[in-house]
């Protein structure tokens, strides 16, 4: 059975003056198997950051649904979706979301804290973790004291510490430089090494090009797939380049 | 047609910032009010013509000028907070391409506009309301209601004169922020602030002066003491109160983060950590609520305790219908003379007199040292607090008046003292010594010492021999400020209403005046007015200036909450997307924002709590003994205060709520 399971989901807004409807997914179909490493591209208004909190329960489909391992998230209650989203998910953002009356410690611990662990509970699982993302040094900083890439793997770190059935990024290296987002792309790989499952929802050619397999979304639909393979990165990347340039210029779909 | 865009971006700059001003409008145009009425009423004709009315006047002169002067701190305060919101505003028109003098015009409308409907609405509320509030005025002095309305020009102008210079100082002021600042800086929202550093020794520093503060207020023993201590104890409250609400609070809030068990609970994770920030931004307005609340608390329950005890304060002050008291007995009319020539006078105009009190005595002030009192002026100021009263009296006028027999002997004494024990077998005074045979517990005579600050102490010697010796020693110590034996005559009115007693107190003044004598005649009916006239202006000038202290706390919270909102929108929207579920939300930000706005309160309470026995001690100073009748004003006071201060934070706390959910509906957009 596969780990993730979106069928036929369908997200329409309606403007605040009702009216105007705009619909953002169409009609979105995939799945993602346990240990996957899927990166989701589309360009800006493809529907990729609705599809992400649909994916998150930060928000309800209008249509279809979606299934994590087997559960649908639509018949959580609302009281159980934060626990849910605590126990199941974990979020790697783009700008970090890292609280800044936090130090990066507690940054990390705060869905343990949340979840109600104990310290010592907590702790067991911060060390070795702080060590593997090679932040432990920086545990007693705040945010504003660290680097873009340091708080990024701070943020990793808090999205891996619930030890989280699927960790969904959005745009993870769009405000790293070139230098940090290899640090971080070669530590997703690690960690889906390790059978992590990971999704990721990017602009970035070079972030997709680490992934297993690429969806391509258009129009509020799955319009393509790539899968890696037996592809070195270096050919993923092109085909992916490829991809992007025939979605642009309204080539065929093989969805 | 360029000047009008100005206008009219500054029209929609106003209604698009609502939020912000409208609570600032109203702010204006009640301290506006306030002012035109204040200063109305300083300046009221028929005011100052009732009897008491010179004492009100000053009264209102005083409220006029701390009005004006709290009026501009706090516009100024509330105003640089409206601009720090708007900075990013700001900077926005300036890359838009409006240049720093276009903003300027643009602010010069808005201040404009600000200030012309601060006058409109606010003179033209100012003069309605100043009706009514003369109505009160009047009935909180008892003084006769006179028809008609009366509208100052002159405080008109005043008040127009002062706003307007007001808002030109807030103007000039909201130029040189905007021209300081590059529009980069205008554009950046606050990003990473420093966590704050713990002060330990400010801390510390802190709890000495509220220790030393609170301890001056129950330590203090007389009312002499307390007056000169009482400013020095408020002194060191207050410093107490701003150190600790910076240094103490962040203090304790980083010991209660490092003990690990307790911190790494969900509620108290999240709320000890936005505390640390919310205290680094806030402690000084929460302390100057805090002090505000204090003033505002401790000016009512004292004025209002004096107004409705004024029965007591003026028979405390004037324990008699009619009070004579003769400098010089021994020349100019004698003590006998003075019992009847006022006993022929009530007489004359067919008053019936009771309750005869009469007598011979000496009275000087000396600076007591354990069982010594010393006469000697080169003390100086720093032996005030040990300054006394010595009223001596000989045993036969004691008998006379009491109708105890104590049969004294040579070189003994009865001590009466009116505030203090007196500890002493002895008392030493110039080369004398005196045993003392008995510490008298009550002494109803004292009349003498009623209008005194100084504490008291009555001595009753055996005879005229003692009291003589007595009198020719301070008249060689005092030189040309000795006193003279002085007699003094008080009487009740048998049965008649106050306007029997102020012909007759007038009738009496004409007598005595005929005479040449060297005294004064006082009247409790003759004096109601004045008293009147004082307490009651006190009275009425605390429930103002409480009022605009309130209004100024309410205004100094309303904006917190409102700006914290902000910043915690952007926060919980991070904790949501972690896993903080929607009720845990409202907790924390329930118990962060109850902490906040309640802590002000409770200290406040812990103050005056402290404050009511020094104030208890001040009271008796305004001859209100009254303690109880303290205790429950106060208590009324406070519970007054709270009420506001609740009904204050649900509306606050309700647009805090919005502000915060609405990062959530926009993210869902």
């Amino acid at each position: 059975m596969a780990l993730l399971e979106v069928r036929h989901l369908q997200k329409v807004y309606t403007t605040r003056f009702g009216g105007n409807t705009i619909q953002a997914l169409a009609d979105v179909n995939f799945t993602v198997e346990q240990g996957e490493y899927v990166a989701i591209m589309g360009e800006s208004g493809s529907g990729k950051t609705t599809l992400l909190n649909l994916l998150a329960a930060l928000d309800r489909p209008t249509g279809g649904e979606i299934l994590l391992n087997g559960q649908n998230l639509s018949s959580l209650k609302e009281k159980e979706i934060s626990a849910f989203r605590r126990d199941n998910l974990g979020f790697v953002f783009q700008d970090f979301n890292l609280l800044d009356t936090f130090s990066l410690r507690d940054n990390i611990v705060l869905p343990l804290v949340l979840s109600g662990k104990t310290w010592r509970q907590m702790e067991a699982k911060l060390t070795p973790l702080a060590e593997k993302l090679g932040i432990l040094p920086l545990l007693d900083k705040y945010p504003y004291e660290v680097s873009g890439g340091q708080k990024q793997r701070a943020a990793v770190a808090r999205a891996l510490i619930t030890e989280p059935q699927l960790i969904l990024a959005d745009e993870p290296t769009g405000a790293l430089d070139s230098h940090a987002s290899d640090e971080l792309l070669r530590l997703f790989d690690s960690v889906h090494a390790e059978g992590q499952t990971l999704l990721m929802v990017t602009h970035s050619v070079k972030a997709a090009s680490h992934a297993r397999r690429v969806l391509f979304i258009k129009d509020g639909e799955v319009y393509h797939q790539l899968y890696r393979a037996g592809l070195s990165t270096g050919e993923l990347y092109q085909k992916i380049s490829d991809t992007l340039t025939m979605i642009a210029t309204g080539g065929v779909r093989h969805a | 047609m360029r000047k009008f865009f100005y206008a009219k971006l500054a029209l929609i700059n106003l209604k698009k910032n609502k939020r912000a001003y409208v609570p600032y409008l109203l702010t204006c145009i009640g301290t506006t009010m306030m002012y035109y009425i204040m200063l109305a009423l300083s300046k009221n004709s028929g005011l100052s013509q009732m009897a008491g009315g010179t004492a009100l006047m000053s009264i209102m002169n005083l409220g006029t000028t701390v009005i004006g002067i709290f009026s501009f701190i706090f516009l100024f305060y509330t105003n640089s907070f409206l601009i720090k919101q708007r900075k990013k505003e700001f900077g926005l028109y300036n890359i838009l391409g409006l240049e720093k003098k276009h903003i300027s015009k643009v602010l010069g409308y808005e201040t404009l506009f600000l200030f012309l409907a601060t006058m409109v609405l606010g003179l033209a509320g100012g003069i309605l309301f100043s009706k009514l509030v003369f109505l009160l005025v009047l009935k909180l002095l008892h003084f006769e209601v006179v028809f008609g309305f009366e509208i100052s020009l002159s405080a008109l102008a005043s008040t127009a004169i002062l706003f307007a210079a007001i808002f030109l100082v807030l103007y000039l002021n909201n130029l040189r922020q905007i021209h300081l600042a590059k529009p980069v800086e205008l554009l950046r929202a606050n990003a990473g602030e420093k966590e704050p550093k713990t002060k330990w020794l400010l801390a510390i520093f802190g709890l000495l002066c509220l220790g030393g503060g609170y301890g001056i207020s129950v330590g203090v023993k007389d009312p002499l003491s307390a007056l000169s201590l009482f400013f020095l104890a408020v002194i060191l409250v207050i410093i107490g109160t701003y150190s600790l609400f910076t240094a103490g609070s962040i203090a304790l809030l980083k010991m209660l983060r490092r003990r690990r068990s307790y911190y790494y609970k969900t509620n108290h994770f999240i709320s000890v950590s936005g505390m640390i920030y919310r205290m680094k931004q806030n402690a000084a307005g929460l302390a100057s609520i805090c002090i505000l609340s204090t003033a505002v608390l401790v000016m009512l329950s004292s004025t209002g305790s004096l107004y409705a005890g004024m029965q007591d304060v003026l028979t405390t002050r004037y324990p008699r219908n009619i009070l004579i008291t003769n400098h010089d007995s021994t020349s100019s009319l004698q003590s006998g003379e003075m019992r009847h020539l006022a006993d022929e006078t009530a007489a004359r105009l067919g008053i019936a007199i009771e309750n005869k009190a009469g007598y011979t005595y000496l009275s000087f002030a000396a600076a007591q040292f354990d069982d010594t009192f010393s006469t000697d002026s080169s003390l100086g100021i720093s032996a005030y607090d040990k300054l006394r009263e010595l009223y001596f009296l000989t045993e036969d006028e004691y008998t006379a008046l009491t109708g105890r027999q104590t049969s004294l002997q040579e070189g003994e004494i009865l001590i009466y003292p009116n505030r203090m024990d007196y500890p002493y077998d002895t008392v030493n005074l110039f080369d004398f010594s005196f045993r003392v045979k008995e510490v008298l517990k009550e002494f109803d005579e004292c009349s003498l010492s009623a209008m005194n600050i100084a504490s008291s102490y009555y001595i009753i010697v055996p005879d005229e021999a003692a009291l003589s010796r007595i009198d020719a020693a301070q008249r060689e110590a005092y030189g040309d400020d000795a006193s003279n034996i002085e007699s003094f005559y008080g009487f009740d009115l048998a049965n008649h209403g106050p306007q029997a007693e102020i012909s007759l107190y007038e009738a009496l003044n004409a007598a005595f005046s005929q005479t040449g004598w060297d005294g004064f005649i006082e009247s409790r009916e003759a004096n109601r007015n004045d008293f009147y006239g004082t307490y009651g202006g006190l009275f009425f000038l605390g429930i103002f200036l409480g009022l605009l202290f309130l209004m100024a706390t309410v205004l100094i919270i309303y904006y917190k909450q409102i700006s914290e909102g902000y910043d915690d929108q952007a926060r919980f929207e991070i904790m949501q997307k972690v896993g903080l579920s929607r009720a845990q939300i409202k907790r924390a930000i329930h118990s962060q924002v109850l902490t906040v706005f309640f802590l002000p309160l409770i200290t406040a309470g812990v103050h005056i709590c402290f404050a009511f026995p020094v104030i208890a001690r001040l009271l008796p100073l305004l001859n209100l003994h009254n303690t109880p009748l303290f205790a429950l004003s106060t208590l009324i006071c406070f519970l007054i205060f709270a009420v506001f201060y609740a009904i204050v934070y649900v509306l606050t706390a309700r647009s805090y709520y919005k502000i915060v959910n609405q990062g959530g509906q926009a993210e869902r957009m």
